[in-house]
């Protein structure tokens, strides 16, 4: 013990601390330029990457600024003032804009009804295309249930436009069941089951592909020990069936509570009109309509930002969430 | 064993069936068949009513199943009657071409420089994937855009939308599972990085890279909404979905400014046909591919 000490201690006498450290950079430099010249290649073909996002998604993020701004198109983003306020009129005139409390609240409703309904519908078909035995059948159903995912949402559109006028055939079918005979996309009434139905049709099928793919994955002889243990086809449903596919429930679910806030408004967009506002406008039209329609920059770039932070709220929300969920499914 | 696989494999079927089993049975075919109905059906409409008689059809209340009155061509007549349906397709088909062929090669390089081993790997794939989480918006894209002079131009169709960080993540992943081996083989023979990047890893990849390619051609085929906000003025270039959308919005108009020309009333759907077909007629030879892909799509991460 003693002479190990001494050893060490005469070793470390030999070079001063500094230049121990010195040693220890000289040893970092000479690993780095090595490294360097092993991967600049990788790093040379990273520049074109980089610049696609450097153009496309960083200047943008970058150009929020003008969300602050008292935006001048001929001054450009460095030219122009900021906004009164310390720079937050812009969100003052949002918050205060006599539609932003509907604009708010249809965003969240549209959104929370596809977080459920809307996320609920694929799982479920996903677990009746499971119970289906003659493969044949079950095949042709899958595939027919996810064609329409690849229908243009303009196409998708036109149709519900057609389908509900006061004219139109499921309009029709609503008249045979009692309803009065009126163009269902001016009724604000409706609207959001509308865009939460239009989003099954196209997309449930497209949605429980993962289902049946986690189903097929099931360990066949779990159905077999239960089956001689006495379970009935509906307890194996729920014992097994459902258990085993929770892990991609779950994640499903966080996935898609991280992109709700943002996707699927192009329906709306396409769908609204001025008599259904009250119900269909959503941050998302929101902003297009005030930057694009009416070239208010700064308070449609506020809008955009306000929906932006929540969606990143949300997105990191979720990825605490799948961790957390990732720990409890393995029990 | 394998017997037992198969009559057990599907989601926990057994052959023997109670009285309850038949109900179940008879209620999940009814429930699929239902399903499977209300997919086609909207298509179906549109198919049938493209070839019916106008006036027939306007005075039709509810489902028909087949054409009402004469069969005609009159709808497809006035869809053809000048050539923007002709352009859209024109300009769909160069974006769908284009824009694909960009991606792909963004998408290769993308997954070949992630998935190295080198010093900044990390970063390089945090510059890539925080686009996933936080966005611009609108009008700040919509400025960088006119800076570039893209506005009113079809370069803004087929650069910014070509690939995204997800497809590149993707790629990454795939060729993380080319095995190392291969790849120190091929460079003992001296391969360098281009050929290490399509000619040794990239057939080892095609099946994600296939996946890929379609999502990138279905969503250029679908995709409105880029050019609806950039190509808003530049008629010329607009995709067959924008054509579509605005050939319907005037139809819609003129007819409800009194003009009874009852053949016009068949336009809409002869363009939803128009605008589908293709796609459909595609889909069975890509459909094995977009299963891959969408169970690709709930195990990332």
């Amino acid at each position: 013990m003693q002479t190990l000490e001494n050893v060490a201690a005469v070793e470390e006498e030999d070079v001063s601390p500094a230049e121990l450290r010195k040693r220890k950079r000289q040893d970092k430099h000479k690993k780095w330029v090595k490294d360097m010249k092993k991967d600049y290649p990788i790093y040379l073909l990273f520049i074109p990457i980089l610049v696609f996002f450097v153009i496309f998604n960083y200047v943008p993020m970058f150009g929020i600024i003008i969300a602050f701004e008292d935006y001048k198109p001929g001054r450009g983003v460095f030219g122009s003032e900021w906004a009164g306020m310390h720079g937050f009129e812009n969100f003052y005139d949002l918050f205060s804009n006599e539609s932003f409390p509907l604009v708010f609240r249809n965003t969240c409703v549209m959104a929370a009804m596809n977080l459920t309904i809307g996320f609920l519908a694929p799982v479920i078909l996903g677990l009746i295309l499971s119970q289906v035995r003659f493969r044949p059948f079950k095949r042709v159903a899958q595939t027919v249930s996810y064609m329409p995912y690849f229908v243009a949402t303009v196409v998708v559109c036109s149709l519900i436009k057609d389908f509900l006028s006061d004219s139109g055939v499921i309009t029709d079918l609503f008249v045979a069941l009692g309803a009065p005979k009126e163009d269902m996309l001016t009724n604000p009434k409706y609207f959001w089951w509308i865009n939460t139905f239009a989003g099954i049709w196209q997309g449930a099928g497209y949605g429980s592909i993962v289902y049946v793919a986690a189903i097929s994955n099931i360990n066949p002889d779990l159905y077999e020990a239960a089956a001689l243990d006495g379970a009935g086809r509906w307890r194996r449903l729920v014992n097994i069936t459902l258990p085993s596919i929770l892990p991609t429930i779950i994640m499903m679910f966080t996935m898609s509570v991280g992109t709700v806030f943002m996707t699927g408004f192009d329906k709306v967009l396409l769908l609204y009109n001025e008599s259904i506002y009250d119900t269909a406008d959503c941050l998302s039209t929101f902003t297009y309509r005030w930057g694009v329609e009416q070239n208010n920059y700064g308070l449609s770039s506020a809008a955009g930002l306000f929906q932006s932070v929540i969606s990143t709220a949300l997105l990191l929300l979720s990825n605490k969430l799948t961790k957390v969920a990732a720990k409890t499914s393995l029990f | 064993m394998n017997k037992v696989k198969t009559k057990y494999a599907n989601g926990g079927m057994v052959e023997k069936n109670g009285v309850g089993g038949w109900i179940a049975d008879i209620l999940i075919y009814a429930f699929l068949v239902l399903m499977m109905f209300i997919c086609i059906i909207p298509l179906w409409y549109s198919l049938v009513a493209s070839f019916s008689d106008g006036f027939t059809l306007y005075n039709t209340d509810g489902m028909i199943w087949l054409p009402v009155g004469k069969w005609n061509l009159k709808g497809y007549a006035h869809v053809f009657a000048t050539d923007q349906v002709f352009l859209g397709y024109g300009n769909t088909l160069l974006y769908v071409v284009s824009a694909t062929l960009l991606g792909f090669v963004l998408n290769v390089l993308a997954g070949y420089v992630l998935s190295r081993d080198t010093r900044y790997r990390g970063i390089m794939i945090m510059i890539v994937m925080f686009t996933m989480m936080f966005g611009g918006g609108l009008i700040p894209t919509y400025i960088v855009m006119k800076a570039l002079g893209f506005v009113n131009n079809p370069l803004a169709i087929i650069i910014p939308t070509c690939t995204n960080a997800y497809f590149m993540i993707l790629m990454m992943n795939a060729y993380l599972s080319v095995p190392q081996s291969t790849v120190e083989a091929a460079q003992l023979d001296g391969a360098g990085h281009f050929r290490l990047m399509f000619q040794i890893c990239l057939p080892q990849c095609m099946s994600i890279a296939t996946v890929v390619l379609l999502y990138s051609v279905v969503f250029q085929w679908n995709s409105w909404f880029q050019a609806y906000v950039y190509l808003s003025s530049a008629k010329e270039w607009w995709p067959l979905q924008l054509v579509v959308n605005n050939m319907i919005a005037e139809n819609t108009n003129f007819m409800q400014s009194g003009n009874i020309d009852y053949s016009r009333y068949l336009i809409q759907y002869g363009l939803v046909v128009v605008a589908t077909i293709p796609i459909l007629c595609a889909f069975p030879f890509f459909q094995k591919y977009i299963e891959k892909g969408a169970v690709l799509g709930g195990v990332k991460e």
